[in-house]
Parts: C-alpha cells; structure tokens; sequence
C-alpha cells in the first residue's frame, strides 16, 4: 500500500544527490580549484537570481513568454501528434501514405526549421511555437502510433463481439489502450519542446524569453545568468514532466497496472 | 436474432475451409469440417495443439469467414461478430482502464444504453458471478479466477443467445479451474445457452459437455463425436464418466502424436 509519506520520501531520495553535487560545485570554486568567471559558484548564480528578480525584474517575465511558447507548441504538437499517430495506427491506408514520411521528418533536428522559418515567417513568437509543435509532434505521433498497434487483437475483437463499431473501438478500446506509450510520447516531448524553444529563441526572439536570455547573456560576458537561464529551464522542464504528466501516469495507466511504476 | 424451435439447429458448420497464408506459404487450418450444435446444447471442441479449434471458434464469431464451406447461427449466415454471439477469451482480453463493472457494462453502453443505466444493468452480472464489493476494482488487482469471472460476466451481459469460449480456463490452477467449471455449468443451466467451449483437456470436457468433437492434427476435421449425455452434477470418479473420457482420449491420443511428431508439445495434456 502507498502511504501519505512516500512523494515525501520521494522528493528527498531525489533532491539528496543534488545537494551534495551543488555543495561539491561550491567548494570546488571556493578553492580556486576552478576559474569563477567560466564556472560560477553556486552562491554567485544564486545572487545573480536574485538580481534578476528584484533589481532587473526580467527573470519572471522572460519565464512567462517561454512558458507561454513552449504551452502552445506543445499543447499544438500533442494533439496534432496524438491525432496523427492514432490515425496512423488504427488505418493501414493512412499509415502506408505518412509513415515513409514521418521517418524522414523524424530524423530532421528541430533547429533546422528554425532558418527557413524566419524566411517565411520572420522573428517572433510564431516561428517559435511553430519550431516548439515540429519538436514534438513527430515524436508523439510516433509513439501514439506504436501504442495503438500494440493494443492486443483480441481486446479488439472483444469490442466487435460486443457490438462496437469502428469509432467506438477507436475511442473506448484504441486510444485508452495506447495510453501507456501516448504518456511516455508526451513525457518525451516535453524534452523536445524545451529543447526547441531555447534553440528558437536564440535565433528568433526579439527581445524575450529564457533562451533569449542566455543567448544575449554572452554579449556582456555574463556567465552568471546563463546558468540562471540554465537552472530555470531545468526547473521548469522537470516540473511539466514530472508534476502534470507524471501524475496523469500515476492515476491512469500506473493504476490500471499497464505500466509498472517507477 | 430469432430463436428456433427445438428441432433446428443452433450452430451450424458445414464443409468449412480455412486456408491463411503464412509468410507467403498457405496453412489449411481446418479442412472439411462439419459441426452442427442444438440450441441450449453445450458442445465442446478438443483437438491436438494448432489443429484449428481458434480459428473454427472465430469463423462462429464471425471476426473471420471460411475459404469455402458455410457457417450459420440460427439458420443465418454468419456475416459478421454480432451480440447474438458472444465470446469468451483465451487471455481474456478485458480492458485494463475500465473497472470491474465498466468492463461487465461496456456491452450494454455499445448497445445505446446511457452509462450510469448501462451500469445499473451491469450489476446483475457482477452478483451472478459473485463479484459483488469488486465493482470499482480495475482487473490488474484481480486474481486470475476473479479475471476470469469478469470475462464470463461481462459476455452475458449482452445476453448473447451462443456462448464462444476458447480455453477460457487454461490459465487457473487446478481447484480455481474446478470453481469455475462448476459455477458456468450452473450458469449454464440457468441461462440456457447453446455454448461451444474450446478446450486441450479431456477431463474439462467430459466434465462439461454434452456432446465433445474431437478434431484431427492440422488441417482440422472431425475426427470423431463423443455423445456424453450424463446428469449433472458429473463426478470425476464415475465410471461412466471414466468411460467417455477413454473414449475422447482415444480418439484424440493418435493426433496428439501426430503432432507431437512435428514438434508441437501439448500445453496441458498432463491435465488431462
């Protein structure tokens, strides 16, 4: 049985190796082991957080339109994705025309886009949400699809026998039977998303966002915000994995026992 | 579908071919098969393993249709899965999201009934296999016997006139499959369903049926019927019953080597 205890115990199994890499890092640069100017302490991007929040408050603001972009190219990329790959899963016709194609767009890196976007469409969010969708609708239309073709036949034929038709067998049996592999898509392509975003926001923000951030951080030699930028996008990245997606795992398909729990 | 007088008959299965083809080479599967099963009889079908008794249960089903030769349930021709036939599993394929009464109501929600009154209907099934205090459980948490009566309950539900079932016990342990065995022949009387019941052991379908085919190794004919006709509750020490069960394994001991010769080791033979 679980107990009331154990996200608790969870939490502080996870963090434990962390401090002490943190702590390490600090002592390692208070030694002078290591320059502080390439390799900033701990203390120092901590200071520099601050900074950043209070003195020149962009921090905040910077975090909101990444969240923002990174919220609408997934949120775009997952339903495309999810659509894409139940379809490409439940129909041989529709699998035969797009699967050649998704295997060689798969394989194109998300920051390629990123030039020929600006061409068409120029700086500013849209080629970044667009950038954010192409990062992850491809490996979410991947794993959906594999999810619905290994749905078991005779859950299938079970369905039939009882009178489901073909778009009832899609929604009650396919796609609630896919889940196991559409969760671990999305949990993937939250990775993706960040990813894309930091990369398309180098090359196509204005004057905005975390990925904007680090990038014009090197205009000023300032190190310190760059792993600031860092550290939030990991924060950030980690949260949305863990915190939304993790707990739709945990009550869906971990529940039901399809996939084991980690 | 209409239900027939006595006289005519349930299930029907005359000169049935069934050829696939298997990485480009064709397997018969069943050739020449005949079978013919009064309504409410309780028919069961044993053979030597891969002789067809999967695939002649899905041509019944109507998920498959014979190369040649004709299928027909209650003087009809099988077109097509139909809630006039319902199916039990091997592996019993029920799903892992719905709960014990979802999945036992998912038959009635195909039919058009609205959820909560496809549950409320559901719960009758959930008390006839004594699932009762389990309706909310997801099937991961069931022992396999409970699995089992979750399958069994929640192909009833769409009261299906012909009950399919295709090894449903294979996977339980000895006392559990002697359970369920006595608990469907209850439900059996009580229903009254015309049943084909899939199975590798003698002693399960001499225990069950009224009548037992025997089927050859592949392809998969008739080699021999075994007509049991005893009263329930039967006893396994009886010697009427010891007696068809020498006649099944008779019949059945000369295919099983046959296919034992090809390589084929019978899952369960022991069991018999």
């Amino acid at each position: 049985m679980r107990t009331s205890s154990q996200p608790f115990t969870r939490t502080l199994r996870f963090l434990y190796p962390l401090v002490v890499v943190v702590a390490l890092w600090q002592l390692v640069v208070s030694l002078g082991v290591v320059d502080s100017s390439v390799m900033p302490a701990p203390a120092q991007i901590a200071a520099r957080t601050a900074a950043l929040l209070y003195v020149q408050p962009v921090l905040l603001l910077y975090l909101g339109v990444s969240l923002y972009r990174v919220a609408a190219g997934f949120a775009l990329g997952s339903v495309v994705g999810v659509a894409l790959g139940v379809l490409m899963g439940a129909g041989t016709t529709p699998r035969a025309a797009l699967k050649p194609v998704l295997d060689f767009l798969i394989a194109v890196p998300t920051i390629c886009w990123v030039p020929l976007l600006l061409v068409t469409i120029g700086m500013g969010d849209a080629t970044i949400i667009i950038a954010v969708f192409l990062g992850c609708v491809f490996p979410v239309a991947y794993t959906s699809m594999n999810g619905v073709r290994s749905v078991p036949g005779d859950v299938v034929l079970a369905a039939r026998a009882m009178g489901a038709g073909r778009a009832a067998i899609l929604r009650y049996v396919l796609v609630p039977g896919a889940l196991p592999s559409i969760i671990t898509g999305l949990r993937l392509a939250v990775g993706y998303s960040w990813r894309a975003l930091v990369g398309a926001e180098m090359l196509a923000a204005a004057a905005s966002g975390i990925g904007y951030m680090i990038y014009a951080a090197r205009a000023f030699y300032d190190v310190n915000a760059m792993f600031v930028g860092l550290a939030v996008i990991s924060i950030a990245g980690l949260t949305m994995d863990y915190v939304v997606l993790g707990a739709a795992e945990r009550r869906t398909v971990q529940r039901w026992g399809m996939v084991s729990g980690t | 579908m209409m239900r027939c007088d006595e006289q005519s008959t349930g299930i029907e299965v005359r000169g049935v071919r069934k050829e696939f083809s298997v990485d480009g080479r064709l397997v018969v599967a069943l050739d020449g098969l005949d079978l013919a099963v009064r309504p409410n009889e309780f028919t069961v079908v044993v053979g030597p393993s891969g002789c067809g008794k999967t695939t002649l249960l899905y041509l019944v089903a109507g998920f498959d249709s014979p190369t040649s030769g004709r299928v027909l349930a209650y003087s009809s021709d099988v077109t097509g899965p139909g809630r006039d036939r319902g199916v039990v599993f091997q592996d019993l394929a029920l799903f892992p999201w719905r709960t014990v009464l979802g999945n036992i109501a998912f038959g009635l929600e195909m039919q058009g009934l609205a959820r909560e009154r496809a549950r409320e209907a559901a719960r009758q099934y959930v008390d006839l296999v004594g699932l009762q205090g389990f309706e909310n459980a997801y099937p991961n948490t069931l022992s396999g016997g409970m699995k089992q009566r979750v399958a069994l309950a929640r192909t009833l539900a769409c009261e299906p006139d012909v009950l399919l079932m295709d090894e449903p016990f294979g996977a339980l342990d000895v006392q559990t499959r002697h359970l369920m065995q006595e608990e469907l022949v209850h439900i059996w009387e009580a229903k009254r369903k015309t049943v084909i019941f899939v199975t590798h052991s003698v002693s399960e379908a001499v225990y069950l049926g009224d009548t037992v085919y025997v089927l050859t190794a592949r392809p998969g004919r008739v080699k021999g019927i075994v007509d049991v006709n005893l009263p329930r509750p039967r006893d396994a020490r009886d010697d009427r019953v010891l007696d068809k069960r020498g006649e099944v394994m008779a019949l059945l001991e000369s295919e099983v080597r046959k296919t034992f010769a090809f390589g084929d080791v019978e899952r369960d033979s022991q069991d018999s």
